[in-house]
């Protein structure tokens, strides 16, 4: 009796448990709970925070001028999405992230897949890591101007070396913890160098690579908001500054928001991806 | 009797970079393995079993001396195959993945590498399993994936080093019964390294007992007379182990004598 295991796409709970659970009839065994009570506070909480914020401005303890009231922030919101200005300003600062963020990882992976793997590599590499690591990648910014122009690739080139860092630190780290014995089996099951690179090595950091894409996905937004302060008439950094210095605070708070969206966002879609790429990853089942 | 791996005047010294320190492992080991044979390695701990095994294995080499298989490798195809304690299974692959991670490397296609993997796996009792990824799994169902990855790398010899010192008796129990019905049913060679006497008594055909280190080969025991399935109860065995005892015992000895005295 054989399988057809081409078949076997998805997780099967495999038999056992079922099996196991048959005469157990008549237990009281405990049951799914039909009400979301974790999910209620948790929706309910932030909205309670917004009713009292509105309450608080309408009944004029705080001036509008410091803290609009939130549906007046909501009908900037809307206003600004409808016109197109806040949309515009999402996709450029979308792009420049984007773009900063993928060459930083891609680099970031491949560079540190090489310093974890290679002794010597280490050695040429670290002490570069080590002395540029520390500086504030925003510090970078004026002399990245001064090389690349005053448009969009010294942006770009800010944020790429942000996020660079973080992955190949952490790329690094998931080279050098993964358990030396899995390299030794693959050698002996008959594995060539290169096939334990890309079959070894790389799914095994793969956990700690997704921590580094993590953070960098966080200073990716930080450094994106810095360089649009500066050269730059477009992008959410850029009319957020605007805001302040017109003394729009309903459109601060719109970028501000917006800025915590995106933020959101970009986890969940890293989360999802560290799903589809490492379902076995423990930080995964225990999401 | 086929001789499947000559090993001639083997010995293994280590230096140890840290300390600048040498350490003599394996001092002149001549062995030979037959085809098909149970040969089960015996004796105190840091005597070189693993040392040996790895050897066996090719991914060390010698310090002098030498290891030669009648086989020739070909189209990279691995002669041995490692079970290690520590099940070494990949946790990023599932069951089948791991299973048939030896033919994926010899670029088996995919269809082909899953019947065989599916027939090692049923060997080895896991059907059902085939989606699961190890840290699903009980200690004693990875090491039967362990065991079936090995098997479906199809060498002439399976190393194993101490493949079930980390499960429970209960387990270890099953595990030994189904290690011999396997080795029976695949007639490959196994060398297995072990701390348990009765382990060696249950399972073995010859015994190959080690003195302390430098490990060097001290008395090989023929039992493959003693008929399966066997017991530790039997007179046979219980002389067996008596025996063992008596050798392990007086290695020990011999070995903290000698740490005392350093
Ligand atoms: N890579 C190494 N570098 C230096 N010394 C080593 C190395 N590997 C093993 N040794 C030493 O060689 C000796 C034999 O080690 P080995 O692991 O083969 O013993 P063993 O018989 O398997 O012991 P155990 O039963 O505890 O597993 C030990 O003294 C060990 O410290
Ligand atoms: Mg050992």
């Amino acid at each position: 009796m054989t399988t057809d295991v081409s078949n076997l796409g998805g997780r099967q709970a495999g038999g056992a448990l079922a099996v196991e659970l048959t005469g157990l009839e008549g237990l009281k065994l405990p049951r799914k709970s039909w009400f979301p009570r974790s999910t209620v506070i948790r929706v309910l909480s932030p909205l309670i925070l917004l009713v009292a914020w509105e309450l608080i401005v309408r009944i004029g303890k705080v001036g509008e001028i410091f803290l609009p009231p939130p549906l007046s922030v909501l009908r900037v919101f809307v206003r600004l999405t409808a016109d197109g200005t806040l949309p515009y300003a999402i996709w450029m600062s979308f792009l420049r992230t984007g773009q900063g963020f993928l060459y930083g990882s891609l680099l970031g992976i491949i560079v540190g897949l090489f310093v974890g793997w290679s002794q010597i590599i280490e050695d040429i590499v670290d002490p570069l890591v080590a002395a540029i690591y520390p500086i504030p990648k925003s510090a970078l910014f004026p002399l990245f101007m001064l090389w690349f122009g005053l448009g969009d690739p010294s942006k770009v080139v800010t944020i790429l070396v942000g996020v660079l860092f973080l992955v190949l630190i952490n790329t690094v780290t998931g080279v050098k913890t993964l358990n030396p014995i899995l390299i030794r089996a693959a050698r002996d099951l008959g594995a060539s160098e290169r096939q334990i690179f890309l079959k070894v090595v790389l799914p095994g950091a793969l956990p700690n690579i997704f921590t580094g894409l993590r953070l960098g996905a966080g200073i990716a937004l930080i450094l994106v908001f810095v360089t649009e302060l500066e050269a730059t008439n477009s992008g959410l950094g850029y009319l957020l500054w605007e805001s302040y210095q017109l003394m729009l605070v309903q459109q601060m708070f719109a970028c501000i928001i917006t800025f915590g969206i995106l933020g959101i966002l970009s986890t969940w879609f890293i989360q999802w991806l560290e799903k589809v790429l490492c379902p076995w990853s423990t930080t995964v089942t225990r999401q | 009797m086929e001789n499947i791996c000559a090993i001639r005047n083997l010995t293994k010294v280590f230096f140890v970079e840290r300390t600048g320190e040498y350490v003599h492992a394996l001092d002149r080991i001549d062995l030979d393995l037959n085809r098909s044979e149970f040969l089960i390695l015996l004796g105190p701990s840091g005597c070189g079993k693993s040392t040996l095994l790895f050897m066996l294995s090719g991914l060390d080499h010698p310090t002098s001396g030498e290891i030669t298989f009648t086989e020739k490798s070909h189209d990279n195809k691995r002669l041995t195959c490692t079970v290690f304690q520590e099940y070494a299974l990949f946790p990023w692959r599932t069951v089948i993945d791991n299973v048939a991670f030896g033919p994926e490397m010899r670029r088996v296609r995919k269809r082909a590498r899953y019947r065989e993997a599916e027939r090692y796996i049923e060997l080895v009792n896991l059907t059902g399993f085939e989606t699961r990824f190890p840290n699903e799994l009980s200690g004693g169902m990875r090491q039967r994936v362990a065991l079936a990855r090995a098997l479906a790398n199809d060498p002439e010899v399976i190393l194993f080093d101490e493949p079930l010192a980390a499960l429970d008796a209960q387990t270890r129990r099953v595990l030994q019964t189904e290690l011999v019905s396997i080795w029976s049913k695949t007639k490959k060679t196994f060398v297995y390294v072990t701390h348990s006497l009765e382990e060696a008594v249950l399972l073995g055909e010859r015994i190959v007992l080690m003195s302390s280190r430098p490990g060097r080969v001290k008395e090989i025991i023929d039992i493959a007379d003693i008929p399966r399935p066997r017991s530790t109860t039997n007179e046979r065995e219980v002389k067996v182990l008596a025996m063992l005892a008596e050798h392990i015992a007086a290695e020990v000895d011999k070995s903290m004598r000698r740490e005392r005295e350093l």
